[in-house]
C-alpha cells in the first residue's frame, strides 16, 4: 500500500529542477558578500573604476537571473505540491470508499474529514514549503559558514561556536512552543463550547435561573485561557531578541579580532565585512528555523493520521454468485446462531439470534435502545459480518454472493433520512441510476412524497443542501423510503422510517409497500404498525426475548401487553 | 420561528465603518493607556537602536579598521554591545507589555459579549442563526485578538522604522538614498499586479475549498447511505472534479502569491548591486566611504521590510476591523426590558389564568387570538391540538420569553408583568422536548434543578423519577459524564434525568413539553409514570401528546389555529363528538388489532 510522501515520486523531475533553481537563487545570495569584498579590497581601495563597474554589473545580472529563477521556481513548486495535494485527496478519498463497515468504526467521522482536509493540507504546504525556504535556510545557514570560514577562517571560528548553540535553542523552544500551543488551543475549545451551549441553551439558562452560575464557569475557563496565552506568547517572543544579542555580539567579535588581522596584515578590510556580511545573513535564517521546525513537526502528526488511512487493510470477502441465479428456498432469510459484537469491543450486541423468514413477509423488530435492532438490519446488505454464526439467503451464505449485487436487492431506510446535495429527482434516482422519470414519481407517490414535490416551486428540480436543508424531518423520510421503493427490492428494510408520519400517511405507505410484496422488515415503536406484521420480534439485550404475531404476542408476552396498553389505553380484549 | 430583525450576515472581510470600529476598540484599549505609551516608548527605542547600530559599524569600519586603532574600537565596541544589548531588551520588552494589554483586552470583550448574552431576550436566540452567532462570538473574536497582537506594535514600529531610515540614510548620503529608492515604485506596481491575481485566485481557492470539504462531510456521514446503494464509483468521480479544480484554483493562488518574495529579493538583490556598483564611484570620489556603503546594505534592507510588513498588515488589520465590528453588532443590541421595583411574591398557590390574551410573532400572522384558559392550583390541565396551532406559544408566554400583545395572563391573581422574570421563572419548573443536558456528571445536571441541594437529595430525585435504576448501572454511576454524543445514554434515559432535575427544583408549577420522539417503549413507560408522580399536587400545564397523560388531565384545552376551540375533560369532550373528538379518532386506524 502507497504510504503518503511516495505520491511524490511522480514528480521527481520537477522537484529536481525547482531544487537546483532554489540552489541557483542560494549561491547569488551567497556570493554576493564575496563580490562586495572584491568590490572593497580590488576596487575602492585601490582605486579602481573598471573593477567596481565589472563587479556591479555581475552584481545587477546575478540578481536578474536570481529573480527569474525565484519565479520559475514558484511555479514549479506550485505544480508539485498542488498535483501532489491532489493526489493523495484522490487515494485517501478512494481508499475510505473502500473500506468496510468495520475499517470505518476504527476512525470517527470528525477524525476522517478532518485527514482528507486539513492533514492534506499540512502535507501539501510542506512539500512547498521544503521546495523554497524550507531548504534554504538551513542550506544558507550552512552555507554562509563555510564560504565564511573559506574567507578568513580565524575570524569565522566565532560562527562555529554560536551557530550551534543557537540552532539548540531554537529547537528547544520550538518544543516548548508545540506543547504550550497545544494546551492554548484546548483551553479555547473549553472557553468556545461554554459559549455554544449557553447559546443553546438559553432558554434553560433564564428558566432555571442561572445566569450567574454561568457567568462564574465562563470567567473561569476565560481568566485561565488569558493567563497562559499571556504566558506563552512572552516566552516565544524571546527567541527573536536572544538571536539578535548572540549573533551581534559575534559581530563584535569579528570585528576585534578583524581589526588585529588587519593590523597584522592577514586580512583585508574586504575580507571582514565579507564575514560580517555572512554573519547579518544567517541571523534572520536562523530566526526562520523555529517557523520551519514547527512546520515540519506540524507535517510529521499529519503524515502519521493520513497512513493510517492509506495503510488500513481492508478485510471483505465476497463471492461470486448472483442472486438472480440462485433458486429460492423454502426460507429467503435465515439467521443461523448469529452473533455481534464491535471490533475491539467484549460486549455481545446480538447473541445467537435465530430467524426464518419466507419470501414477501413483514417482520417487525420491537425493542429498547441498543438491543440490537439497528445492528441486526446492518448485517443484512453485509454492511457488518457476523462474529459467529452465519446468514442465509436461499441457502446461500451471504459471503458467498457477489457484494454489489445483493446490495442492489436490497432498499435501506435509515434511522435518519441522508440525502445529498442535488435535485429531489437525483436523490430518488440513487435507488436505481437507470430510472425514468414516471419511475420516479411512481416511487414518490407510493411513498406519500409526490404531492408535497409538487407543491414546491421547482418541483422534483428542487435542490436539496446538504442533508436535505429544505424539507422537513417527516419530509426527507418519506424521500429516503421513495429512494429504496424505486429499486422494487427483494429485501426491504425500515430503520424507525415512519417515526415522524402521523398514523394516516403511515397506513398508505405500508400498504404502498405490501403492494410491492417484497420481504419487508421494519423497526418501529408503534404498535399500530405493528399489527399487520407477520411476525413480531422482540429483541432484549440482544436476545429474542419474545416472538409471534401481534395476537400471540398479546396473549403471551406481559411487556408487549403494557406497551400496547400505554399507546391504547384501554383493557387488553384477549378476545379480540 | 419567524424571521426578525437581521445584523449583517456571515464573513465579510471588509469593515463598513472602519473608523467607528476602530474607536470602539481604542475605548477597549484605553484602559491599559499608560501601558500602550510604555510600549510604544519601547517600540521606538528599538528602532533608534536599529538604526543607530548600523551607523556605528559602518563608523567603525571606516575609523578603526581601515586605520587601525585598537583602542578606539575597544570604546566602540563596548558602545555597541551595549547598544545591542539595550535593543534586545527593548525588542522583548515591548511585546512583553503589549501582550498583556491585548490579552486583557479581549478578556474584557468576551466577558462583555458573554454578559450581553444573559441579558438578550430570548426573541433574540430564536430568530438569530447559530451559525453565525457563534462565528461571531470565536472565529472574529480570535481573528481580532491574533491581529491586535503583532498589528499595533508592527504598524507603529514600521511607520517609525521607514521615517528613521530615510532620515538616516538621507545624513549619509543623499545620492545612495535616491539608489535606493528607485526600486520604491517597481515595489509597488509590482506588487498591485501581483495582488490583484492573488486577491481573485484566492477568493475561487476558498469557494473550491469550501465545495470540496461541503462534500467531503456529506459523503462520509452518509457512508452507509453510499455503500447501499453502491456508489462508491459515482462518488469518487464526483470528488475528483472538485478536487481537480481545487488543484487549479490552487496552483495559480499558491504561484501569484509566491511571487511576493521573490519580488521582494529581487528587487533588494537589485538594490544592494545598485549600492555597491554606485557607492564605489562614489567612495573612489571621496563622497563616501566604505563604512557608509556598509551601513546602506544594512539600511536597504531595513528599509523595504517595513514596507512589505505594512502591506501584509494592511489586508490583515481590515478583516481585523470587519471582525470587530461583527463583535459590535452583538454589544449593541438592547437589552431586556426588566420591571425595576416588581412584586414580591412568597408562596403561591398556583392558580393561573390567561385572560383574552392575543400574540404574534411577526407583524403579518397572529399565533394566538384571544385566548383564555385556566388552572386551579393542583390542577393538571393539557393541551391539545394540531402541529402550529400556538401550544408551544402558551408556554413561551407563561415563562416571560414573550410578552403578550393583548390581554393579561394571572398567577394568583396577580399580574406576571408586574413582577421580575426572575421572580416569575422562580416559581416554575420544567420538562421540554430537549431535556437541554449540559457536559457535566449527572449527579451537577440533577442539581441545576436546586443548586443547594445534597447528595441524597438528588438520588431520592432520580428514584423518583425511576432514573436511579439505570443511572446505578452505569460504571461512574452518577459522576457519569454526560457528553453531547450520547455517551451510551438514550433519549428516553435523559428525559428521566430531565425529570429528576425538575422534581429537585420542586416547583409550584410544573410545565410538560410532550415530544412525540421516539423513545423506546421501555424506557417510554418509565418516563410516564415518572412524570404522574411529577405531576401530583402542582399545577401542570402540559403540552400533551401521551395517551395517558391527556386521559389523566383535568381539563383539556383543545387548540385549533391559535384559538381554544373546545374545552373540558377527556370524557366530556368525546361524548360533544366535535374537534376533540375528530382528533382523538384519527389517532388511531382502528382500535382493535
Amino acid at each position: 500500500m502507497k504510504k503518503a510522501f511516495s505520491y511524490l515520486s511522480s514528480y521527481k523531475l520537477p522537484m529536481i529542477i525547482a531544487f537546483t533553481l532554489m540552489l541557483v537563487e542560494l549561491s547569488v545570495e551567497l556570493s554576493s558578500p564575496l563580490i562586495i569584498a572584491r568590490i572593497i579590497d580590488d576596487g575602492i581601495r585601490v582605486h579602481n573604476l573598471q573593477e567596481i563597474s565589472h563587479w556591479g554589473i555581475i552584481l545587477i545580472i546575478l540578481a536578474a537571473i536570481s529573480f527569474a529563477a525565484g519565479i520559475m521556481n514558484s511555479f514549479l513548486s506550485a505544480h508539485v505540491s498542488q498535483s501532489f495535494g491532489y493526489d493523495l485527496r484522490q487515494a485517501t478519498f478512494s481508499k475510505i470508499q473502500a473500506f468496510s463497515f468495520k475499517n470505518l468504526n476504527r476512525f470517527p467521522t470528525s477524525s476522517l474529514i478532518t485527514r482528507l482536509t486539513n492533514d492534506v493540507t499540512q502535507l501539501q504546504s510542506i512539500v512547498h514549503m521544503s521546495l523554497r525556504i524550507g531548504s534554504r535556510a538551513p542550506l544558507l545557514i550552512i552555507g554562509s559558514t563555510v564560504l565564511a570560514m573559506l574567507v578568513d577562517w580565524k575570524l569565522s571560528l566565532i560562527l562555529l561556536l554560536t551557530m550551534p548553540i543557537l540552532i539548540l535553542f531554537i529547537v528547544w523552544i520550538t518544543r516548548k512552543g508545540v506543547i504550550l500551543f497545544h494546551r492554548i488551543q484546548h483551553r479555547l475549545d473549553r472557553v468556545n463550547n461554554v459559549m455554544r451551549e449557553n447559546l443553546t441553551a438559553m432558554r434553560l439558562i433564564k428558566a432555571f435561573l442561572r445566569s450567574d452560575h454561568e457567568e462564574d464557569n465562563f470567567a473561569q475557563a476565560s481568566m485561565s485561557l488569558r493567563d497562559l496565552t499571556i504566558y506563552t506568547l512572552r516566552l516565544m517572543q524571546i527567541s527573536g531578541p536572544v538571536i539578535m544579542v548572540v549573533m551581534n555580539l559575534s559581530i563584535l567579535v569579528i570585528l576585534w579580532l578583524g581589526q588585529i588581522q588587519i593590523a597584522n596584515q592577514a586580512s583585508s578590510v574586504g575580507e571582514v565585512v565579507a564575514v560580517i556580511n555572512y554573519a547579518t545573513r544567517t541571523m534572520h535564517s536562523i530566526s526562520m528555523m523555529s517557523f520551519i521546525l514547527l512546520a515540519f513537526s506540524r507535517a510529521q502528526a499529519s503524515k502519521d493520521r493520513i497512513n493510517d488511512v492509506l495503510t488500513e487493510e481492508i478485510d471483505l470477502i465476497e463471492g461470486d454468485q448472483t442472486i438472480d441465479h440462485i433458486k429460492p428456498t423454502q426460507h429467503q432469510l435465515v439467521f443461523d446462531h448469529v452473533s455481534f459484537s464491535y471490533p475491539n469491543k467484549e460486549a455481545l450486541i446480538l447473541n445467537k439470534i435465530n430467524l426464518q423468514v419466507n419470501q414477501g413477509e413483514t417482520i417487525a423488530v420491537i425493542g429498547a435502545t441498543g438491543s440490537g435492532k439497528t445492528t441486526l438490519f446492518q448485517l443484512i446488505p453485509r454492511l457488518y459480518d457476523p462474529t459467529a454464526g452465519e446468514i442465509l439467503f436461499n441457502g446461500q451464505p451471504l459471503q458467498a454472493l457477489k457484494l454489489k449485487n445483493l446490495r442492489e436487492k436490497i432498499g435501506y431506510v435509515p434511522q435518519e433520512a441522508r440525502l445529498f446535495s442535488g435535485t429531489v429527482m437525483e436523490n430518488i434516482r440513487w435507488g436505481k441510476p437507470k430510472a425514468t422519470d414516471e419511475e420516479i414519481i411512481e416511487a414518490a407517490k407510493a411513498a406519500q412524497i409526490h404531492d408535497t414535490i409538487m407543491k414546491q416551486a421547482e418541483q422534483y428540480q428542487t435542490m436539496i443542501g446538504q442533508r436535505g436543508v429544505n424539507f422537513s424531518g417527516g419530509q426527507k423520510q418519506r424521500l429516503s423510503i421513495a429512494r429504496a421503493l424505486i429499486r422494487k427490492p427483494e429485501i426491504l428494510l425500515l430503520d424507525d422510517s415512519t417515526s415522524a408520519l402521523d398514523l394516516q400517511t403511515e397506513a398508505k405507505i405500508l400498504a404502498a409497500i405490501k403492494s410491492l410484496s417484497c420481504t419487508t422488515f421494519i423497526i418501529t415503536q408503534k404498535i399500530t404498525s405493528l399489527l399487520e406484521a407477520d411476525q413480531i420480534i422482540l429483541l432484549e439485550d440482544g436476545e429474542v426475548s419474545a416472538r409471534g404475531d401481534h395476537h400471540t404476542l398479546l396473549k403471551t408476552s406481559s411487556l408487549y401487553q403494557q406497551i400496547y396498553q400505554s399507546q391504547y389505553g384501554e383493557e387488553v380484549n384477549e378476545n379480540a | 420561528m419567524p424571521r426578525g430583525p437581521r445584523i449583517h450576515q456571515a464573513e465579510r472581510a471588509e469593515p463598513q465603518e472602519p473608523l467607528l470600529a476602530i474607536k470602539r476598540i481604542w475605548t477597549y484599549l484605553s484602559r491599559s493607556k499608560w501601558t500602550i505609551i510604555l510600549t510604544l516608548f519601547f517600540v521606538s527605542i528599538d528602532v533608534i537602536l536599529r538604526l543607530v547600530a548600523p551607523f556605528l559599524l559602518g563608523y567603525a569600519i571606516d575609523h578603526f579598521l581601515i586605520e587601525t586603532d585598537p583602542i578606539g574600537l575597544i570604546r566602540l565596541i563596548i558602545l555597541l554591545a551595549l547598544v545591542y544589548l539595550v535593543n534586545a531588551f527593548a525588542s522583548w520588552f515591548q511585546y512583553f507589555l503589549m501582550v498583556g494589554i491585548t490579552q486583557k483586552t479581549i478578556y474584557r470583550m468576551r466577558e462583555d459579549l458573554f454578559a450581553k448574552l444573559h441579558r438578550l431576550p430570548i426573541r433574540f436566540f430564536d430568530q438569530a442563526q447559530h451559525g453565525d452567532l457563534m462565528s461571531r462570538l470565536t472565529n472574529d473574536l480570535e481573528t481580532v485578538s491574533q491581529t491586535l497582537n503583532d498589528s499595533v506594535i508592527q504598524l507603529f514600529s514600521s511607520v517609525l522604522s521607514l521615517i528613521g531610515t530615510l532620515v538616516f540614510m538621507i545624513y549619509l548620503s543623499p545620492i545612495l538614498t535616491l539608489v535606493t529608492l528607485t526600486i520604491v515604485p517597481f515595489l509597488y506596481f509590482g506588487m498591485k499586479w501581483i495582488t490583484k491575481r492573488t486577491r481573485a485566485y484566492f477568493r475561487k481557492q476558498q469557494q473550491h475549498l469550501g465545495d470540496l470539504n461541503g462534500y467531503i462531510e456529506e459523503i462520509i456521514a452518509g457512508q452507509s447511505v453510499v455503500k447501499i446503494f453502491s456508489k462508491e464509483e459515482r462518488v469518487i468521480s464526483d470528488f475528483e472534479e472538485k478536487n481537480a479544480d481545487l488543484k487549479t484554483s490552487g496552483y495559480y493562488a499558491q504561484a501569484y502569491s509566491g511571487f511576493i518574495p521573490k519580488l521582494m529579493n529581487g528587487l533588494n538583490n537589485i538594490s544592494f548591486a545598485l549600492i555597491a556598483f554606485v557607492g564605489g564611484v562614489l567612495a573612489l570620489n571621496d563622497v563616501v566611504t566604505v563604512g557608509v556603503i556598509v551601513t546602506f546594505t544594512q539600511y536597504s534592507r531595513q528599509f523595504t521590510r517595513p514596507l512589505n510588513n505594512l502591506a501584509n498588515q494592511f489586508n490583515h488589520l481590515l478583516a481585523a476591523i470587519a471582525g470587530a465590528e461583527r463583535v459590535f453588532e452583538i454589544l449593541d443590541i438592547p437589552d431586556e426590558k426588566e420591571i425595576v421595583d416588581g412584586d414580591h411574591w412568597q408562596k403561591i398557590d398556583g392558580e393561573i389564568h390567561f385572560d383574552h390574551v392575543s400574540f404574534a410573532y411577526d407583524e403579518d400572522e397572529d399565533t394566538i387570538i384571544d385566548l383564555s384558559l385556566y388552572a386551579n392550583p393542583g390542577e393538571t390541565i393539557a393541551i391539545v391540538g394540531p402541529t402550529g396551532a400556538g401550544k408551544t406559544t402558551i408556554i413561551n408566554l407563561l415563562c416571560r420569553f414573550y410578552d403578550p400583545d393583548e390581554g393579561v395572563i394571572t398567577i394568583d391573581d396577580c399580574d406576571i408583568t408586574n413582577t421580575t422574570r426572575e421572580t416569575l421563572r422562580k416559581q416554575i419548573s420544567f420538562v421540554l422536548q430537549d431535556p437541554f443536558l449540559f457536559n457535566g456528571t449527572i449527579k451537577e445536571n440533577i442539581r441545576y434543578g436546586d443548586l443547594n441541594a445534597t447528595d441524597q437529595d438528588i438520588v431520592n430525585a432520580a428514584k423518583l423519577a425511576n432514573a436511579d435504576q439505570f443511572i446505578s448501572k452505569l460504571p461512574n454511576g452518577y459522576d457519569t459524564i454526560l457528553s453531547q454524543e450520547g455517551g451510551g445514554i438514550s433519549q428516553g434515559q435523559k428525559q428521566l434525568i430531565s425529570i429528576a432535575r425538575a422534581l429537585l427544583a420542586d416547583p409550584n408549577i410544573l410545565i410538560l413539553d410532550e415530544a412525540t420522539s421516539s423513545i423506546d417503549t421501555v424506557t417510554e413507560l418509565k418516563i410516564q409514570d415518572a412524570l404522574s408522580t411529577l405531576m401530583k399536587g402542582r399545577t401542570s400545564v402540559v403540552i400533551a401528546h401521551r395517551l395517558n397523560t391527556i386521559q389523566q388531565a383535568d381539563r383539556i384545552f383543545v387548540m385549533k389555529d391559535g384559538q381554544v376551540v373546545e374545552n373540558g375533560t377527556h370524557q366530556s369532550l368525546l361524548e360533544k363528538k366535535g374537534f376533540y373528538y375528530e382528533l382523538y379518532n384519527g389517532h388511531f386506524e382502528d382500535n382493535v388489532g
